[in-house]
């Protein structure tokens, strides 16, 4: 204690953080949890999230690819230490950012999530913050805080249940719990990842990204309710990297992750375009072509986004992004039936004669394939 | 079914408002505009605040949905509105729309409570002069039931005509198809 | 959401209970009375939940009660099963796993049985009869059991805590009626050779108490009172 008060008077505040983070990485992880009594409020939390995981486990929404399970699982493994044989991942398919942990282990990572981070290290960064709140039992005390608010409904939807799809909102995971538990949880997350081995530099990045995206939003930054209750973004993505740079070194496995998700990203992508969430998803999808601009799957998703939008001047960047879809190769089959649709629309028949035709060459198997035949037929010659 | 409407439809029940009639084998007219012709009766739920779409079942609302389109004007919802200030998205039929965006529509209504669609195909056929078909899947999200989805519609002098069924992939859906494409083949519409 | 639900479908069902007495056969699939004795019955996991409900109306689940009630359920279920002379063989979770599409399918069709068959919104279609089926597919069960019918059995029952029953006394002493809680549930009886529902039951009602054996035995006998005699 006066050993860091007399740096914080010496040095600034710099200083501060720098023994805070001293302190921070003297953090210990508890010993594993024994299953509770299940008279206990935290009994009763265990058993509704056994039953819970039970219907996830049958649910046809669960994401069951066994490499990417297992891939995930382990990293969760190696992060949680001594409780990896507590920990259970759920991969879910379903296109928003969010993962969660029940206080009896069970760990939900949602595809939008597995979409939206670049690399292994952000992964990391998620896991362990989740983890973070079971190891300091984080969940239980919003439980007896939740129920003296009767708040107990909402905070259930926390975990997934009984709560609609979307419901949850963008970036829910990473605003459940109030202000204290959420700094403590980037702590240890931060240190977790950090032991395993990743760049904990990637924590803060996750939050640039999400930020991208919400200020999108048409209502922006300032109309969102979670950002009234809970501890500022800025302030996070600074302790974060004050943290991060108390502990330089790590990899973040860019190329790894990529070639990973390689085989689900069209779906991903499709999913997100099916949100309708016209503003977000063009944010999401620019950062992705910046950032990876040697994949046409982003910049045919882009330009889907803007057909379908169709606001003023989007035609011609749809147009734009599908053209540089097909510069780059191996585009999707949908970019020509996307740039066959706009000149169909456009009323120019021999754009979409050659649009549709190559789409139909692409995609004998589409399910769309004898609507867009007939459209490709009655163009005018 | 969402749980909200069974909820609504409860309560208009209790006030005597909902009832069920049965839809008899013969000619049936839908609206001011559509006809078809059925071969055995089906069952039509009837209750303010349900449209614009008639729901007819043979098992149940939980478990089969036939929904009836006639004369569906530019701009109006395909589904019962919200509740003011849902933060649900809304889907309108526009008279300009092609059949990829009338089935892009109807798969935005179908997922608003977090169900998953996939389109297994879509192809012109007669319905009601030109029109099309198409073929889905659907996973509910409130009860994880997959079921097995038909659609049919066109776009008559700017209004909007279809015929959507879905019911559970596992025995109904192969139960009732053969009978929705039946009616779907003699749908006509006036002018 | 679990409030919402809960309070919807104790509404359906209390007006299906409180409809005119019906004949017997409500119950019975038609042409069904009896089971042979010996029948082997696949006991599916039952679908329990007890809530407390808060001063503030908030239904909280409890997992001491849930359990506990699950074990009254299964022991009154085994002891019926004994005093009909049927034998009954109970799901493995694993087996349960792999069977999971047919009991949700099964969920929904127990939906449509308490709303069009019990309730106010009958199918005329079905002219009143108990005429449901979930087809061959059923016979995965009858694979992995080798029983010849399944049991089906759900239910959500709900206390008042003891904040919201002195509330309730309080209140009722003004002469304001506060819900205390409220017992709804489903039984149902599948063929498992043509998965045609033989016999359905439902419970809707005030009263009732899972949490203690006696009891639970009354609300069991309630829930399986019209259940098939054996020949």
């Amino acid at each position: 204690m006066n050993r860091r008060r007399f740096l914080a008077a010496g040095a600034g505040c710099s200083a501060c953080l720098v023994a805070e983070l001293a302190a921070a990485q003297d953090w210990q992880a508890p010993a594993r949890f024994a299953r509770p009594e299940l008279a206990s409020d935290e009994g009763g939390l265990w058993a509704l999230m056994d039953r819970e995981e039970t219907r996830l486990r049958r649910s046809p929404f669960a994401l069951r690819d066994p490499q990417l399970h297992t891939h995930v699982q382990d990293m969760a493994c190696r992060l949680a230490g001594e409780h990896c044989p507590d920990v259970r991942v759920h991969l879910v398919r379903t296109p928003y950012f969010n993962a969660s942990m029940a206080p009896n282990g069970m760990l939900q990572v949602w595809t939008g999530l597995l979409l939206r981070v670049d690399n292994e290290a952000q992964l990391a960064a998620v896991l362990g913050h989740e983890i973070g709140h079971y190891l300091a039992r984080h969940s239980v005390e919003r439980l007896r805080d939740a129920k003296s608010r009767s708040a107990f409904g909402q905070f259930l939807g926390l975990f997934g249940i009984a709560g609609a799809v979307g419901q949850l909102g963008l970036i829910a995971s990473m605003f459940a719990y109030g202000r204290e538990h959420e700094s403590e949880a980037d702590r240890i997350g931060a240190i977790l990842m950090r032991k395993a081995g990743y760049d904990a530099g990637e924590a803060a990045k996750i939050w640039e990204n999400l930020l991208l995206e919400i200020k999108a939003r048409p209502e922006g930054l300032s109309n969102s309710p979670l950002f009234a209750r809970h501890p500022a973004p800025d302030d996070r993505m600074e302790a974060l990297a004050s943290l991060a740079a108390g502990m330089p070194g790590g990899v973040a496995n860019d190329a790894a992750w990529r070639e990973r998700t390689k085989p689900f990203l069209r779906d991903w992508l499709n999913d997100e375009i099916k949100r309708g969430q016209h503003e977000e998803s063009l944010a999401l999808l620019t950062r992705m072509m910046l950032r990876s601009p040697s994949m046409p799957e982003y910049a045919y998703a882009r330009g889907e986004v803007y057909r379908l939008r169709a606001g003023d001047g989007d035609l011609d960047s749809a147009i734009a992004d599908f053209k540089a879809a097909a510069a780059i190769g191996g585009e999707p089959a949908e970019t020509h039936r996307g740039l066959g649709m706009i000149y169909r629309l456009r009323k120019q028949p021999a754009e979409a004669r050659s649009g549709l035709q190559r789409y139909l060459e692409l995609a004998p198997q589409a399910p769309d394939f004898a609507m867009m035949k007939t459209y490709l037929e009655e163009l005018p010659q | 079914m969402t749980r909200k409407l069974l909820g609504a439809l409860f309560l208009v029940s209790l006030a005597g408002c909902a009832a069920v009639a049965k839809v008899e084998t013969g000619d049936q007219a839908i609206g001011e505009r559509m006809a078809l012709r059925l071969e055995g009766a089906w069952n039509h739920v009837n209750a303010p605040g349900m449209g614009p779409a008639q729901v007819w079942t043979m098992e149940g609302l939980p478990v089969d949905q036939l929904l009836l389109y006639s004369g569906i004007k530019d701009g109006a919802l395909i589904h019962p509105g919200g509740p003011a200030g849902g933060a649900r998205k809304s889907f309108a039929f526009r008279s300009s729309m092609q059949p990829d965006e009338i089935v892009a529509m109807f798969e935005g209504m179908l997922t608003r409570d977090g169900s998953s669609f996939r389109l297994v195909k879509l192809e012109p056929t007669a319905f009601g002069g030109r029109g099309f078909r198409f073929e889905y899947s659907l996973v509910r999200k409130v009860d994880n039931v997959q079921h097995a989805g038909i659609g049919y519609a066109t776009v008559s002098k700017g209004e909007l005509f279809a015929l959507l069924y879905f019911a559970p992939r596992i025995e109904f859906f192969p139960r009732h198809r053969g009978r929705v494409e039946s009616i779907a083949r003699t749908i006509q519409i006036k002018n | 959401m679990a409030t919402k639900i809960t309070a919807v479908l104790i509404a359906w069902l209390a007006l299906a209970f409180a409809a005119p007495a019906w004949a017997q056969s409500k119950n019975l699939a038609p042409g069904f009375t009896t089971l042979p004795k010996g029948a082997k019955v696949a006991i599916m996991p039952t679908d329990i939940e007890l809530f407390s409900i808060s001063a503030g109306g908030v239904l909280e689940p409890k997992a001491d009660w849930t359990e506990t009630a699950s074990q009254h359920f299964r022991a009154a279920l085994l002891r019926k099963k004994t005093s009909l002379g049927l034998s009954a063989v109970e799901l493995a979770e694993k087996d349960a796993d792999d069977v999971a599409e047919l009991n949700a399918l099964h969920g929904a069709i127990a939906r449509a049985i308490a709303i069009h068959h019990f309730g106010p919104l009958g199918l005329p279609t079905k002219d009143g009869k108990l005429d449901w089926s979930l087809g061959e597919s059923v016979r995965a069960i009858k694979k992995v059991t080798g029983a010849d019918y399944a049991l089906f059995s759900w239910m959500r029952d709900s206390y008042a805590s003891g904040e919201r029953a002195a509330m309730m006394i309080g209140l009722a002493l003004f002469g304001i009626g506060v819900g205390g809680g409220a017992q709804v549930g489903y039984a149902s009886l599948v063929d498992l050779h043509n998965g045609r529902v033989l016999w359905f039951n439902r419970l809707a009602r005030a009263s009732g108490d899972l949490r203690e054996a006696e009891k639970a035995d009354e609300t069991l006998d309630a829930l399986l009172s019209e259940f098939p005699a054996t020949k």
